[in-house]
């Protein structure tokens, strides 16, 4: 008989893993703590949600959100663009390819690294606080949202970029910004731009519910009615979204592929 | 020297993108009254505001209060993800168009680009007078939304594999269950599992957010520490949130890349 060599025993990472996956993941169940009874109780009232969710007033939507959706759209295109143009430097210091100092390396590294575990809503809250309700304060959040996702994208770009043609250029006599500048930027503009079309699309999806906390949009609207529960002026509302989002997603998705 | 002139339709994009954002940004700043010096006094005006933060509250009281709903948090967001992964697996498998017949996998991507494109808060007000206040909103709405976002990535993923293994099952008389079981799934499951701890990371940032429909988690308590101009307690909760954050991130990046890389076996 052939010989077959032998199985190798499990890892260290699913012995430990398997089990407190299922652990956890039982154990987080609970503590959500899901009964019954009271979901039986609830559950009558989905007519509550249903017959007015699926009973949508067109008119009353486009009289009184348009205005609305046009600032959400609005805020995701400022934010957008400001949050991935500061981040464009950024992640130059931020990738060990084009920065060679460690401690400045580390330093704009762990900072896109904060500012990325902040919840947009929690920046946009915070931003309300500071500046003022409305949609300033939205723009804000999301610069910051856009900026740690761009920052983190770009920089993992970066590092892995083609490091000949930097060192071609100050083989010829350019200053290190000379050479990022000329033979790294090229590089990873065509990256960039095919992250600043799906940051985009992340702004436009989280700018809808920015008015939940008083940062503009079309999510003030929705916060109103959602509390009187009326879902029939909330639906054509939603529906609008999905067909921003969905037709936003379609163009970009289009573009990527011209470009890339 | 002659340089071959770049393709012209390279050039008209580039000045379509260029024209796009001059126009799109004038457009909105207009549209929304923002002038720069808006923008040069911001940084100030935070400044006040994280200043205001410090020290931190960091009685006993407030702790008691804000780690259990850290970690609230922390529950929604795994038991969102096991949903989300559940119900996501066989379903990437009818969308992705190899696994598929070419009508229910266009359906099935439908649906999912449907699902993905309602936000989690807008889930889960609609379903708050259904399940009530409480953490299992939270779950549902983070579940639902991850199933839309995981369906799709892992769709990709099955689409993206090596044809290889899959004919030589074939060849040698598997059936398509087979080829599914022993093929397509051992392929794509270390992607699939990373995905799985990736869409985590994402879903932890949006349970803690939750909270401000009321649907579990430490949204609420934030956004009520702000309105009542409770500064430090209000600093200790973003804290509280960011450790928790950062230590999951390092925890499930460092898994990730163990999954993905694989583990050196001595023969």
């Amino acid at each position: 008989m052939n010989k077959v060599p032998k199985k190798p025993l499990p890892s260290l990472l699913a012995v430990i893993g398997y089990p407190f996956t299922i652990a956890f993941s039982i154990f987080s169940f609970f503590q959500i703590g899901f009964n019954l009874e009271d979901f039986k109780r609830n559950f009558a009232n989905r007519r509550l949600v249903t017959d007015t969710l699926f009973n949508p007033k067109w008119d009353w939507a486009i009289e009184n959100a348009s205005q609305a959706l046009i600032e959400t759209i609005q805020i995701a295109i400022l934010a957008s663009i400001l949050g991935c143009f500061i981040a464009l430097p950024l992640s130059f210091y931020a990738s060990r390819a084009t920065n060679q100092t460690t401690t400045t390396y580390f330093i704009y590294k762990s900072f896109l690294n904060f500012i990325r575990t902040i919840p947009d809503l929690f920046w946009a809250m915070l931003f309300t606080v500071a500046v003022g309700l409305g949609p300033f304060a939205g723009v804000l959040a999301l610069v910051m949202f856009s900026m740690a996702i761009m920052g983190k994208l770009l920089s993992e770009t970066i590092d892995s970029i083609d490091l000949g043609p930097l060192e071609a250029a100050k083989a010829s006599g350019a200053k290190h910004n000379q050479a990022v500048f000329s033979s790294a930027l090229p590089q990873i503009l065509p990256n960039f731009t095919a992250y600043f079309l799906y940051i985009f699309e992340l702004c436009i999806r989280a700018s809808v519910i920015l008015g939940l906390v008083g940062a503009g949009g079309v999510g003030r609207i929705i916060e109103t009615q959602r509390i009187f529960l009326r879902f029939d002026r909330i639906s054509p509302i939603i529906i609008f979204i999905l067909v921003i989002v969905i037709g936003i997603e379609q163009f970009s998705v289009w573009l990527r592929r011209k470009i890339l | 020297m002659k340089i071959p002139s770049q393709p012209l339709n390279q050039k008209i994009l580039k000045y379509l993108i260029t024209f796009l954002i001059v126009v799109g940004s004038i457009w909105s700043a207009s549209g929304l009254e923002i002038t720069p010096d808006r923008f040069l006094s911001a940084p100030g005006k935070i400044w006040i505001l994280i200043s205001a933060m410090f020290p931190l509250d960091l009685s006993q009281e407030a702790i008691d209060r804000i780690v259990p709903k850290v970690a609230e948090s922390l529950f929604i967001a795994w038991a969102g993800t096991v949903i989300g992964a559940i119900f996501s697996f066989p379903v990437s498998f009818l969308a992705a168009n190899n696994t598929s017949i070419n009508t229910i996998s266009r359906v099935t991507k439908q649906i999912l680009n449907i699902i993905r494109a309602f936000p989690e808060l807008i889930l889960a007000f609609v379903l708050l007078p259904i399940t009530g206040l409480g953490p299992l909103t939270g779950t549902l709405a983070v579940g639902i939304h991850s199933i839309g976002t995981l369906g799709k990535l892992s769709s990709e993923v099955i689409e993206g594999i090596d044809d290889g293994p899959l004919e030589s099952i074939k060849s040698s008389g598997g059936s398509k269950l087979n080829v599914l079981f022993f093929g397509v799934v051992p392929q794509v499951m270390p992607t699939i599992t990373s995905y799985w701890l990736y869409r985590f990371e994402i879903n932890l940032r949006a349970s803690a957010v939750l909270g401000i429909v009321g649907a579990g988690g430490v949204g609420a308590e934030l956004i009520n520490q702000l309105r009542f101009r409770d500064f430090p307690r209000a600093g200790t909760v973003l804290v509280v949130t960011i450790l928790m954050v950062l230590i999951v991130d390092t925890i499930s990046a460092a898994i990730r890349r163990r999954i993905i890389k694989g583990r050196e076996i001595i023969v």
